[in-house]
């Protein structure tokens, strides 16, 4: 403003008014949001069904690509608009639901982990237990577990559609026999530390192939508490019961592994990048889900000969239990339809289609397994067989969603390198 | 819009057009209110202050108040019962100091390098070097590139293995070092590539507000016999200050929103231990825990550390009377 108008109007004038007209400001939105909260989302005619997931690329977009296509083969009917979203893991993805269900605009489902981690839902879910799981039988056709991860609120809000094994331990066959070592043996995580030895001295390869990135630390905590403390320890953990002692002892054990074995860049890869060693020959174990293999076997490289799998030192007869849902939204914008998928998400064609992709298995009992291949119809088989399943720690099962972010910022910032046994292990008791 | 000026303005004339030599003592309060300048001159900045007290001030202004309410999950906030709840957790959170700390050391450090290696850098290229255009172009050249393409590059360049930048610390027999691992240098290597990106951005600013002082200057303080070094000290830099106060406040506000930029390097909102920052601790709980009020909360601290960091600029300006 120059000088000659601030003689009829002082600045102040102006930065009053301006004040002024921002307070109006201020009401008139403040009024437009209470106005606009109940206003209702979506639209349409109620007849699409929208599907959000997170796969992508590579073998979880051929899945799903098998998964809607046997599905509009058979219900042509319905109009489906599947949508991929992708980015950060499934980080883009939780954002985007979590932004849809709470602008009361949900999607007919969404992918994503039931068990504990369902509770961050309350009070958006629907029920589904008549229309889907009794209407199609699945409460007989699916393993117990999947049923149980599936309930909430005295019902159900999900459907299972497959399985990824936790506590399977990876290797390069040809760089493990030049160490001289036969995975086969391992039967305790010591055994595993002298093999890893035995890579570092005879071979030039890494003996455990490790990303830092917090979730993938969190998996191999628990499945290296399964290995030592047993599953009543691992089960009393998560429960909320965790003994000191035995948390303890296994972050010092894992802190052994992280602080000798691991790759040198281990904090700023992530495990697409670590599991490349291992095909490369540049490393020779790794602790994955077996969502691994199926870059195994998208590289070509033979199951047994070139890639193998154990189960991770103690946990023999033990299946570390994932489960990937379909998750069904409450005020679902297209009920009918969306129980119809969901019945077929839980049916033999969808399982079969969907996993024999996704290198996952069925959790539904009693498929026909010629579709898998040799590592995926093994999986079946100790899923069926095993003893106990210990849901998983860093995918929503075991805790809810919260428990599992805390527990991840323990781990980061205490044991990502450097390793502080002490604060990790006081940061685990303290958040569950 | 143009009615109302007329009807204004018609107003006015009215109000003036006495030419009897009359008072206008008789005019109304209405009339005299119309009259002012200040209503008068309102369509014309009222609707942009409506629009930015809309979606700016009333956006921080509800941001507060759902700070003030304990809101997570899904649903709506309750709004019955206001605490400061939220703001005592942020105070008795260890993680919220360490962000704070590094949200803080990031804010000074990249600033104060950023203006030093661009005044600099804009020393240089003014002395009329050879290719001086070229280098201008290729120092200003990061800053054209997304936060996203050169947190790529960064990731690369900084891997232990075989990245470039211990390739190059090897030569002198150091290192490796682990830049985006280890606890110690990971916030030192994020801040040394935003300067990277960003120092090409002040030596343009000062660049200009170089070529914009008289060259008798120059000539009249080698007349009188300054050396080079005493020129630039006494003479030139002092009157780059406007330059450097409007670069330090662009690039407070970058630093500020170098969320972007450890997102893409660290792949998530949950940077390294060390390089943890308000602005991604903000996010993870609000959008990664559904901790609605409680990142509002930090959101708000946030928002009143770089207050803090704009206020003496502001301050500066007003007593300028450039406010």
């Amino acid at each position: 403003m120059s000088n000659k108008q601030s003689k009829t109007i002082p600045r102040r004038a102006y930065l009053k008014g301006a004040g002024a007209m921002g307070a109006i400001g201020v009401a008139g939105l403040s009024g437009c949001l209470s106005g606009g909260e109940g206003g209702s989302g979506g639209g349409g005619d109620g007849n699409t069904l929208e599907i959000l997931h997170g796969w992508t690329g590579g073998d979880g977009k051929e899945a799903a690509d098998a998964l809607f296509g046997a599905f509009e083969e058979e219900y042509p009917d319905i109009d489906l608009d599947e949508n991929p979203i992708g980015g950060g893991g499934n980080q883009t993805l939780d954002q985007t639901v979590a932004n849809r269900l709470q602008s009361n605009d949900p999607p007919s489902s969404f992918a994503g982990w039931p068990g504990a981690n369902l509770q961050q839902y309350e009070g958006v879910l629907g029920d589904i237990e008549e229309d889907v799981w009794n209407e199609a039988n699945l409460k007989d056709a699916h393993a117990p577990e999947a049923v149980e991860a599936c309930q909430f609120d005295d019902g159900f809000s999900a459907v299972p559609i497959g399985s990824h094994r936790m506590n399977d331990l990876f290797y390069n066959v040809e760089v493990v026999e030049q160490a001289g070592v036969d995975p086969s043996s391992l039967t305790d995580v010591n055994a595993l530390i002298d093999a890893f030895d035995a890579v570092n001295t005879q071979t030039e390869a890494t003996p455990f192939a490790m990303s830092l990135a917090p979730w993938s630390i969190l998996q191999t905590w628990a499945v290296t508490m399964l290995g030592t403390q047993g599953f009543e320890a691992y089960t009393n953990f998560i429960e909320g019961n965790g003994d000191e002692a035995a948390v303890r002892a296994t972050f010092e054990t894992l802190g052994q592994m992280l602080e000798n074995y691991i790759n040198a860049d281990a904090a700023s890869v992530d495990f697409t990048e670590v599991n490349q060693r291992i095909m490369s020959g540049d490393a020779a174990f790794i602790h994955q889900g077996n969502w691994v293999a199926g870059a195994y076997i998208n590289e070509g490289l033979e199951y047994g000969t070139e890639w193998d799998a154990v189960r991770f030192p103690g946990t023999d007869g033990m299946y570390g239990l994932h489960i990937d849902s379909f998750i069904y939204p409450g005020e679902n914008p297209s009920p009918e339809e969306t129980a119809t998928f969901m019945r077929f998400a839980g049916g033999e064609t969808a399982q079969v289609q969907f996993n024999q992709y996704k290198g996952s298995i069925p959790t539904r009992q009693e498929v026909p397994t010629d579709e898998f291949n040799a590592y995926l119809t093994d999986t079946i088989e100790d899923f069926q067989n095993a003893t106990e399943k210990p849901p998983t720690l860093a995918h929503g099962l075991a805790v809810p969603q919260s428990t599992q972010s805390e527990l991840e910022g323990v781990l980061n910032q205490n044991f990502a390198d450097p390793f502080d046994v002490d604060a990790a292990t006081q940061g685990f008791m303290d958040t569950v | 819009m143009k009615r109302v000026l007329a009807f204004l303005r018609r107003r006015r004339d009215e109000s003036r057009a006495r030419t009897d030599g009359g008072s206008t003592e008789s005019r109304s309060t209405a009339r005299r209110w119309l009259d002012n300048d200040f209503v008068r001159s309102a369509p014309f900045w009222g609707p942009p202050f409506l629009l930015m007290g809309f979606f700016v001030y009333a956006a921080i202004g509800w941001n507060f108040l759902l700070s003030l309410t304990d809101y997570t999950g899904f649903g709506g906030a309750d709004y019955s019962s206001l605490d400061f709840e939220n703001y005592r957790r942020l105070f008795e959170d260890p993680a919220i100091w360490e962000a704070t700390r590094n949200t803080f050391v990031l804010l000074v450090v990249f600033t104060i390098t950023c203006l030093l290696i661009g005044l600099g850098l804009a020393i240089l290229l003014d002395r009329q070097v050879r290719f001086g255009r070229g280098f201008r172009t290729i120092y200003l050249l990061p800053f054209a590139l997304s936060f996203i393409v050169t947190a790529q590059f960064w990731r690369w360049m900084y891997n232990v293995n075989d990245g470039i930048v211990n390739q190059f610390v090897g030569i002198f027999g150091i290192g490796p070092y682990n830049w985006l691992g280890n606890p110690q240098i990971v916030l030192g290597a994020v801040i040394f590539a935003l300067v990277w990106q960003f120092s090409g951005y002040t030596m343009v600013i000062y660049l200009a507000a170089l070529r914009s002082i008289p060259t008798d200057q120059y000539e009249a303080s080698r007349v009188d016999g300054a050396s080079t070094l005493r020129m630039y000290r006494r003479v030139i830099i002092p009157q780059l200050r406007p330059a450097m106060v409007s670069a330090s406040v662009t690039l407070v506000l970058f630093a500020l929103k170098a969320f972007d930029f450890l997102y893409a390097v660290f792949g998530g909102y949950r940077p390294r231990q060390g390089a943890d920052i308000l602005a991604t601790k903000m996010v993870r709980e609000a959008f990664g825990q559904s901790q609605w009020a409680y990142g509002s909360a930090i959101a708000i601290a946030l928002f009143v550390l770089s207050l803090a960091v704009i206020a003496p600029y502001l301050y500066n300006q007003y007593t300028r009377g450039n406010l």
